[in-house]
């Protein structure tokens, strides 16, 4: 559960680039954060996964308080959360297979679950056969799965995507959505960033709307929340 | 386990993947060690040498011409009973002129100039103690100022000579090793930075993914370590090297040194403190960097 109570964000005096949200986001939703260049999508999410702080106000993930987590423990966090970033991020000197089990590596897993649950990643994103080569060797669009793989390879409670599909085109992009449901369908709470329209309008689920740092609109699959 | 297991192989691949920066840090670490073993090793060298040699403190009183022989009888026995002493030798004109002759033969013939013997009669003193101390002094001095005795000569000058020559040898060595040391660090230091920043996105991404700050920390400081072994192993096999081979290459500097240096004197010593010494700059090198270049 995410829930956000009257959260400010401000880098420049005078300039909010978040501004009094309150918000709660329940286990397993789907939702889309819509907006504008600049409304303040990308500094939302990054103050999911702590990466960007509150400059006021209170963020609650799965009951723990975001300002009450010290730096040292926030690996706690974030093996909760999974993060899918536009340009990909992958590491161009490791395969796939290796960009994908980092997660796990990095939490010290045995060799024989890092390989159970890095195929497990790839076949759900459709690219096991692609495992031994490098980011650039595959397209745009395999990349992004690659990405959305090494996001759900650690099984998180939460899936981040900023902005997954702005460098695909719409049948790439249907696509990378149609995994994220997927995903979704086991339980994992799914916030993706977006300024696709055509994406909201193929895949009716909640929207947040922002501008200029305010939550302006809240619309429920069935209409407004 | 594992995960020092991951940590090492890490380290070994980053390493690898910076060959070029790392073989020359390398070389410059195992340089600078190499300067701290050779002042150590002399240092070390000199000293065994003044405490081999003070072994034989010994002084040579010379007699004034015509002394009564049992004034100098006196002299040594009382000598001989003084708990310092370890052996008294009298050496008369003649044995002195007999000695000269054996250990000269080719200047026997100034001696042929004189009618009776030139050298003064003269005793040895050969001392128990191993260092040179107040009383072995002031028993020197006081056997000198005797009116029967003309000269002393005492080997202690020399003991002291070259006890102050190693104390220079390891000043000098301390602050040249000491400005090197701080070189390899800041060397070390700096190329962690440039390691750090070579995998500035590695790290963002194992942060986002939920690595603990030790698993991306530990890579690095195993590598200072890599790099500091490295270099000392390298430095220990060059000194090796040089020791073994100055007695084959350099007989005449082994002369020169009248036996201060002895080649065969290798303490193993010397290599541990490389070692720890090289293990240490990179270890802690590597801390400083990531104290000021990995933050959260």
């Amino acid at each position: 559960m995410i829930e956000f109570y009257h959260v400010y964000k401000q880098y420049i005096k005078n300039q909010f680039a978040i501004s009094d949200i309150s918000i709660s986001i329940e286990k397993g939703e789907f939702i889309f954060l819509t907006g504008a260049s600049g409304a303040g999508k990308s500094t939302f999410l990054k103050m999911i996964y702590k990466e960007e702080v509150p400059s006021r106000g209170q963020i609650l993930i799965n009951s723990m308080n975001l300002n009450l987590l010290p730096d040292n423990k926030l690996y706690k966090l974030r093996r909760d959360i999974g993060i899918v970033f536009q340009d990909f991020k992958l590491l161009e000197n490791r395969t796939i297979y290796e960009n994908v089990a980092i997660p796990l590596i990095a939490r010290n897993e045995k060799k024989a679950i890092v390989d159970k649950m890095v195929i497990n990643a790839l076949t759900l994103v459709g690219l096991t056969h692609r495992r031994n080569y490098f980011p650039t060797h595959v397209s745009g669009g395999e990349q992004q799965r690659v990405a959305i793989a090494r996001a759900i390879v650690g099984n998180p409670k939460i899936i981040i995507a900023d902005e997954p599909t702005g460098n695909l085109d719409t049948e790439l992009s249907i696509n990378i959505i149609k995994i994220f449901e997927r995903i979704n369908i086991n339980g994992i709470t799914v916030l993706i960033a977006t300024h696709d329209n055509n994406i909201l309008k193929l895949f009716p689920k909640r929207i947040l709307r922002l501008d200029k740092g305010m939550l302006v609109s809240d619309i429920g699959i069935g209409g407004i929340s | 386990m594992n995960l020092l297991k991951t940590a090492i192989i890490n380290s070994i691949i980053n390493i690898m993947r910076n060959k070029v920066i790392n073989i020359l840090s390398l070389g410059i670490i195992a340089f600078t060690l190499l300067i701290f073993g050779i002042f150590n090793y002399l240092s070390l060298n000199i000293e065994n040498f003044t405490q081999n040699f003070s072994k034989n403190i010994v002084a040579i009183f010379y007699f004034n011409e015509g002394v009564e022989k049992k004034l100098i009888d006196d002299l040594t026995k009382r000598l001989e009973n003084n708990v310092l002493v370890d052996s008294v030798t009298y050496f008369s004109e003649n044995q002195s002129e007999i000695q000269f002759t054996r250990e000269f033969p080719e200047l026997k013939y100034i001696l042929n100039e004189f009618k009776s013997s030139p050298f003064p009669s003269s005793i040895e003193l050969k001392f128990k103690e191993k260092k040179k101390n107040t009383k072995i002094t002031s028993l020197i001095e006081e056997i000198g100022k005797l009116s029967i005795v003309e000269s002393k000569q005492v080997n202690l000058d020399w003991a002291e000579k070259i006890t102050t020559l190693s104390r220079f040898i390891t000043i000098a060595g301390i602050f040249l090793s000491g400005i090197l040391i701080f070189i390899s660090i800041f060397i070390i230091f700096n190329i962690i930075k440039i390691n750090i920043y070579y995998r500035k996105e590695e790290i963002s991404i194992l942060r986002l993914v939920g690595a603990t700050d030790w698993y991306i920390r530990i890579p690095f400081l195993i590598e200072g370590g890599i790099l500091g072994f490295f270099g000392s192993i390298f430095a220990s096999i060059i000194l090796f090297t040089l020791l073994k081979l100055i007695p084959i290459y350099a007989r005449s500097v082994i002369e020169l040194s009248k036996g201060v240096l002895s080649f065969d004197f290798i303490p193993t010593s010397i290599f541990i403190r490389l070692i720890i010494l090289g293990t240490s700059i990179g270890f802690f090198s590597s801390l400083f960097s990531i104290r000021k270049f990995l933050k959260n």
